[in-house]
């Protein structure tokens, strides 16, 4: 079933995207190094800016989260050193709008924290995964994430607050998040990343498959049970394993991804016209 | 929860559950007699290991052990599984040589010396919902019921700690100028701190840690040095336990720095910590409430059998307080009566400063919990930090939040830390230079102040933990 989705939805590519390769430089005179952070045990994994700009997250392969301040001399504290995962933290990624933080890791779960008080905790544990989860993505309106794992499925996770209308229980002041929606038979070998596209809502991952593959929500949208569907299907991306995709922030559509091969490239990708 | 152990030792690796045999890199010892060179290996139902020769005959094969010196002296991945680590720790050994008492021939037969921290009692308090004073003599009565013949309160010994921190603190402030290492001065009581900074900070950081010993380990020179020479007895014919808030107590009793090698014995050689009380109170079926109270031994405290005493300046043991207090009359001939913390970043990290006329003349901090030790290194690194002596504590809240205290289902840790706390602050406060027996311990046992006598037993060193790589920190 798997490689009959993969053939079928071949055909959309060529009408849908168009490679450009990059093999970038960083010119080394425009960087200084202005300060460098210690604290992790080995490996740091991602790094991520707040929406405030004053906040960063860190995470390694030490199992632990690490929140940063910057204050007014670009001086950085620590606030917070979160040990909520038993395993290596894969990936940070922040809320687009709030200070609430969303890690991936080798524990086969999302966590998400904020601030309570004077420190962080973890405020919400994502359980379903079975094994790795190598990324986490959240919609533009911060309302749903999306999940990516070594076990070839995307999920996607919804919050309900407190006495939302759904029903769905909560404990305390904490939302629940629930997952709404997965998506499995469509990748063949572990997923690296997820980008959820704030602009139009279209969902790239990235595979070790070598291929990169959009997915978008069926209209009407069905808020408790979203589907997506396979949209474009780009099965020799790349030479090697596809890393990372990531969507312009301005720009509808074009979508950079990076590989294993040692490649940058870059992809317009046009929604079809009846999905 | 998956470990025990402070946050900061968590991070250190320490913390590992990777199984030795897979990663460990200290080279385990294991007596094996010489044999053929190939032999089959036949596992047990019961998991023993069992070497069946050529001959058909078959062997029990020993499992190799890694002790927490071990781990100590490694910087390796380790693991902390407690069954492989915690085997000389734990009331399960208590238990033991309680049991070995019982049927053991007079001579060979152990002294045993239980110490606990107050820490431990409030904690115990707050469970029992009983003051302090009735738990103290409760527990003894329940210790010496299962066979323990003395029970002591390292708030005693912790007078000698204060003592020996305050006066350090004000060689080191003397000497600032020629030794640009000695200040800050960094708490050493801290077990958890003091394992991070040797693994991770090693050489650059050990020579600001005050060589005073905690009040654990001061008791443990006072159990098996002074009280041993008073019993007549030899240092390991006395089993020294000690209660304690904190598992990480349990590494710093088996430091290599406090083992007696002529009489091979630990000077505490036991560490229980407070929720393993509570375990051992289950196990006899036994309430603390329901105990009849008996006088607590007074051999080692500050006043009667009917009166406890503590320290002010914090369920951490006071130490900033202490130091400040005396630093000022004794550096400036200014007297502090209150002290004003300035909460900074957050709760666990506050500021004290001593000005006069607009210049500030000491500065000192509490940096509690793992974020605030992280910053305060980095400060320190970039020679950023503008501290005089920095009260040093791995855990959030400090000890009376240890990670070997009693934690209650159902009922928010706020709350009932707020409880431990006004348990600990129930009692009236001593100052260690006015406590009579501690004076006279400094003059008869120690031969004063600054004898070689008093150095050994109350100071101790620091060694730098070297990395090695381990199976898992190999770079591609």
């Amino acid at each position: 079933a798997q490689t009959a989705t993969a053939s079928d939805t071949a055909g959309v590519k060529s009408e849908h995207h168009e490679r450009l390769v990059a093999h970038v430089l960083l010119p080394c005179s425009s960087f200084s190094c202005v300060t460098t952070l210690e604290g992790h045990e080995n490996e740091v994994k991602s790094v991520a800016w707040a929406p405030s700009g004053n906040l960063l997250a860190t995470c390694s392969r030490d199992k632990s989260v690490w929140v940063w301040e910057v204050d007014e001399e670009e001086e950085y504290e620590c606030v917070s050193v979160l040990n909520s995962h038993t395993q290596d933290v894969k990936h940070v990624v922040w809320h687009p709008n709030q200070e609430l933080l969303a890690s991936a890791s080798y524990d086969d779960t999302v966590k998400l924290y904020h601030e309570e008080e004077d420190d962080w905790v973890c405020c919400a544990t994502l359980e379903g995964h079975e094994s790795t989860v190598w990324s986490v993505a959240f919609d533009r309106s911060g309302k749903r994430l999306a999940s990516c794992s070594d076990d070839k499925t995307v999920r996607i996770w919804r919050q309900y607050k407190p006495g939302n209308e759904e029903g769905v229980a909560c404990s305390g002041t904490d939302p629940t998040w629930k997952c709404v929606c997965n998506l499995s038979g469509f990748h063949t070998r572990t997923i690296y990343d997820v980008a959820w596209c704030h602009l139009t809502g279209a969902l790239a991952t990235a595979c070790g498959d070598d291929a990169i593959r959009v997915f978008e929500e069926s209209s009407p949208a069905a808020p408790q049970q979203p589907t997506f569907s396979l949209a474009a299907h780009v099965a020799r991306a790349h030479s090697q394993d596809v890393n990372c995709v990531a969507w312009n922030p301005k720009e509808p559509g074009l979508l950079a991804s990076c590989s294993d091969d040692g490649e940058i490239a870059f992809w317009k990708y046009q929604r079809p016209e009846v999905c | 929860m998956a470990s025990p152990f402070s946050g900061v030792l968590q991070l250190t690796d320490l913390d590992d559950f990777i199984g030795p045999s897979q990663e460990c890199i200290k080279p385990v010892k294991v007596e094996k007699n010489p044999g053929k060179a190939a032999a089959k290996i036949r596992i047990e139902a019961d998991g023993s290991y069992f070497q069946i020769n050529q001959d058909g005959g078959a062997q029990k094969l020993e499992k190799a052990k890694i002790t927490l010196n071990d781990c100590l002296a490694c910087s390796g991945c380790i693991t902390s599984a407690e069954s492989v680590l915690i085997t000389q720790q734990s009331h399960e050994e208590l238990y033991k040589v309680l049991t070995f008492n019982k049927t053991a021939a007079p001579s060979e037969q152990k002294l045993v010396v239980v110490s606990v921290s107050p820490q431990s009692r409030a904690s115990l308090a707050a469970r029992c919902k009983m003051n302090v004073l009735e738990t103290a003599k409760k527990l003894t009565t329940f210790l010496k019921s299962l066979g323990v013949h003395y029970v002591f309160d390292t708030t005693f010994s912790r007078n000698f700690s204060l003592l020996e921190s305050q006066r350090e603190f004000v060689k080191r402030f003397r000497k600032q100028s020629e030794d640009k290492k000695a200040l800050p001065m960094l708490a050493s009581a801290c077990p958890g701190w003091i394992c991070y900074a040797e693994k991770t900070h090693g050489s650059f950081i050990i020579p600001y840690i005050s060589t005073a010993k905690s009040p654990q380990q001061v008791m443990g020179s006072l159990v098996k040095g002074h009280f041993a020479e008073q019993q007549h007895l030899r240092p390991d014919q006395i089993y020294h336990v000690t209660v304690m808030p904190c598992y990480d107590k349990k590494l710093e009793a088996s430091r290599p720095d406090f083992f007696n090698q002529e009489y091979q014995t630990r000077d505490v050689d036991c560490v229980i910590t407070t929720g393993e009380v509570l375990r051992l109170l289950e196990q006899e079926g036994i309430s603390l409430s329901d105990v009849d109270p008996v006088p607590l031994d007074t051999m080692f405290s500050s006043v009667t059998e009917e009166e406890l005493t503590s320290h002010s300046g914090g369920g951490s043991g006071g130490y900033l307080e202490h130091i400040y207090k005396y630093a000022a009359k004794e550096l400036f001939g200014i007297q502090v009566d209150t002290i004003q913390y300035k909460p900074l970043k957050n709760k666990d990290f506050q500021e004290v400063t001593l000005e006069k006329d607009g210049v500030v003349l000491l500065q000192f901090a509490l940096a509690y919990g793992f974020r605030n030790i992280q910053n305060l290194v980095q400060k320190l690194k970039r020679g950023k930090s503008p501290y005089h002596y920095v009260e040093v504590m791995a855990c959030p809240s400090g000890c009376l939040n240890g990670g070997g205290q009693i934690k209650i289902e159902g009922e928010s840790s706020k709350d009932w830390l707020q409880q431990v706390e006004k348990l600990y602050e129930s009692l009236k406060t001593e100052i260690p230079e006015k406590n009579q027996t501690v004076n006279e311990l400094y003059e008869h046992w120690l031969g004063g102040m600054d004898s070689e006598k008093a150095a050994k037993a109350l100071h101790t060193e620091y060694h730098a933990v070297e990395k090695t790589g381990t199976g898992f920190n190999i770079k591609w």
